[in-house]
């Protein structure tokens, strides 16, 4: 499973899978913290749609850590201040950097959270389609 | 003459520091900033667009510490902001990528997708809701269970499940009906007004970027005035959508690759696209009706301030001397929260030295008269 897709399900769905995973891997292999999760901004970069030019929004605090596992270096970064999640992130993907054995029995476990989070986000979508109008043309004397 | 430094007022300004907080403090009252994040929606965002900043949390701190002064609230967090590293640039954002939670448009009845009216205040009565008051914890926990017992999914609603990721946009299908003048993606790196001061002529990412953080209060008041005749446009809202953006990062070594990038998290925003109609000459001096666009994009639910920024956006794309607000100086220099309420307010910090040298050039002025009426009386 790609990042973008992993990280979409990890910080979309339960803070316990994210966690499980990352003690799985601290159990059986040295994680050095290269950088302890620290607060910054991005700097969000958006495209208008009258003329389609790009322009910068505004900044998203984030919390982004960065860890090392053999060789190979992972990196966390989540939206808000959480420190927890930003290392388990990094240890994660650190573990996918270095493809380790324990990423490949996850996937089943991240498209099982995948389908709970698509079915909380139908719920979601329901409950406001309630809102959509449904015109009734009233008649004309 | 030139400033001179005094002192004396450290013990003052120390026991007035204290009054501040004891203000604050004096019914007792501790305010609980999760109530604030919680509670204080319309503020909170307001508070965030206005910084340029967009974090609940923080914003929430800001609000107890100003004890709900916005313009304060948004000095600490641009205070703030300037102390944080900026470690990254996001992905191109695109408002087709937003799950929506609300979508109207003022211009079409039916738009693909159906107008989807979300959480808004605008057909509510305005009447003070006295119920308020006895609200109780109990209480709101029985109303929520009833609300999501009322929508949770039945069988029927999974079979004709309507998606309302990816709407199309209404623009779109102007574009698509020869209506709207159809442009390409234009690529081109934005400045940012942060790291580099505006100069004049602007660029449009610089002045999209200045009307995103500017005063709601300002942004408002100088579209109003457009509408009312201090400015040459009639715009009606094409569309409106509020809803939740997806933010990506590339990796610091291997950029450009989807796929690859991080999800960092989603934001709410409101965008609103606003249809000027304008006469266009043709060939031989035939003219006709086309549309332009305003475009109106801010952090959090915003909606009157988004639909300013489309007004403002499409005067000053659209330069005209006899109107103040079609001048890019005049709108631009004057809608930031920090940079005009801190001048005004800067207006009561001593300026004994300024001001002594004015009264003794009035006091001079007045002494020259009358020795002048004088001198005249004595001829």
């Amino acid at each position: 499973m790609k990042r973008k897709e992993r990280t979409e399900i990890l910080i979309q769905g339960s803070d316990a899978i994210a966690r499980d995973f990352a003690k799985e891997i601290e159990m059986k292999y040295t994680v050095t913290v290269i950088q302890q999760p620290e607060n910054g901004l991005v700097l969000l970069k958006a495209r208008e749609t009258a003329k389609k030019s790009l322009f910068y929004l505004g900044e998203l605090l984030v919390t982004e850590c960065k860890v090392q596992i053999h060789d190979s270096i992972g990196i966390g970064i989540v939206k808000g201040h959480q420190e927890e999640l930003a290392y388990w992130l990094a240890v994660i993907d650190a573990a996918y950097q270095a493809d380790l054995l324990e990423t490949r029995v996850w996937s089943h476990i991240l498209e099982k959270e995948k389908e709970n989070i698509q079915k909380n986000r139908q719920e979601l979508q329901q409950s406001i389609l309630r809102t959509k109008v449904s015109f009734e043309t009233m008649d004309v004397q | 003459m030139g400033y001179v430094a005094v002192r004396g007022g450290t013990q003052a300004i120390e026991e007035s520091i204290k009054r501040l907080k004891y203000e604050r403090l004096k019914k007792g009252t501790v305010l609980d900033v999760h109530k604030i994040e919680d509670g204080m929606r319309g503020l909170i965002d307001q508070v965030m667009s206005e910084s340029s900043l967009y974090d609940q949390s923080l914003a929430a701190i800001a609000i107890k510490q100003a004890e709900g002064n916005p313009e304060e609230a948004v000095f600490l967090l641009r205070a703030y902001r300037s102390t944080l590293p900026r470690k990254h640039v996001s992905r191109m954002m695109s408002s087709e990528d937003m799950q929506v939670e609300r979508r109207v448009s003022a211009s079409f009845k039916d738009i693909p997708g159906g107008q989807i009216l979300g959480a808004t205040t605008d057909y509510t009565h305005r009447l003070l809701d006295w119920e308020l008051e006895k609200e109780t914890e109990e209480s709101i926990q029985d109303w929520l269970y009833a609300y999501h017992a009322e929508n949770r999914l039945t069988e029927y609603d999974q079979r004709h499940m309507s998606d309302i990721t990816n709407l199309p946009k209404v623009l779109d299908y102007l574009r698509s009906e020869g209506l709207l003048a159809s442009c390409e993606n234009n690529d081109l790196q934005p400045e940012d007004v942060t790291r580099k001061s505006l100069e004049f002529p602007s660029k449009r990412s610089e002045r999209l970027q200045v009307l995103t953080r500017g005063q709601t209060g300002a942004v408002t008041s100088l579209a109003y005035a457009v509408i009312r005749g201090y400015g040459a446009l009639h715009p009606t809202v094409g569309e409106l959508r509020v809803g939740q953006l997806p933010v990506y990062l590339d990796h610091p070594l291997d950029e450009g690759q989807e796929e690859d990038s991080y999800y960092i998290g989603d934001f709410q925003a409101t965008e609103v696209e606003m249809l000027v109609p304008v006469t266009v000459e043709k060939e031989r001096g035939k003219k006709e009706m086309e549309f332009e666009i305003g475009y109106g994009l801010c952090f959090g639910q915003n909606e009157t301030k988004a639909i300013a920024m489309g007004i403002l956006d499409n005067c000053l794309e659209n330069p005209n001397a006899d109107f103040p607000s079609q001048n890019e100086e005049f709108v631009l220099y004057h809608i930031d929260s920090v940079e005009s309420t801190g001048f005004i307010s800067h207006l009561k910090m001593p300026h004994y030295v300024t001001f002594q040298s004015k009264l003794d050039s009035i006091r001079k002025t007045k002494e020259k008269a009358s020795t002048g009426e004088t001198g005249s009386g004595n001829e």
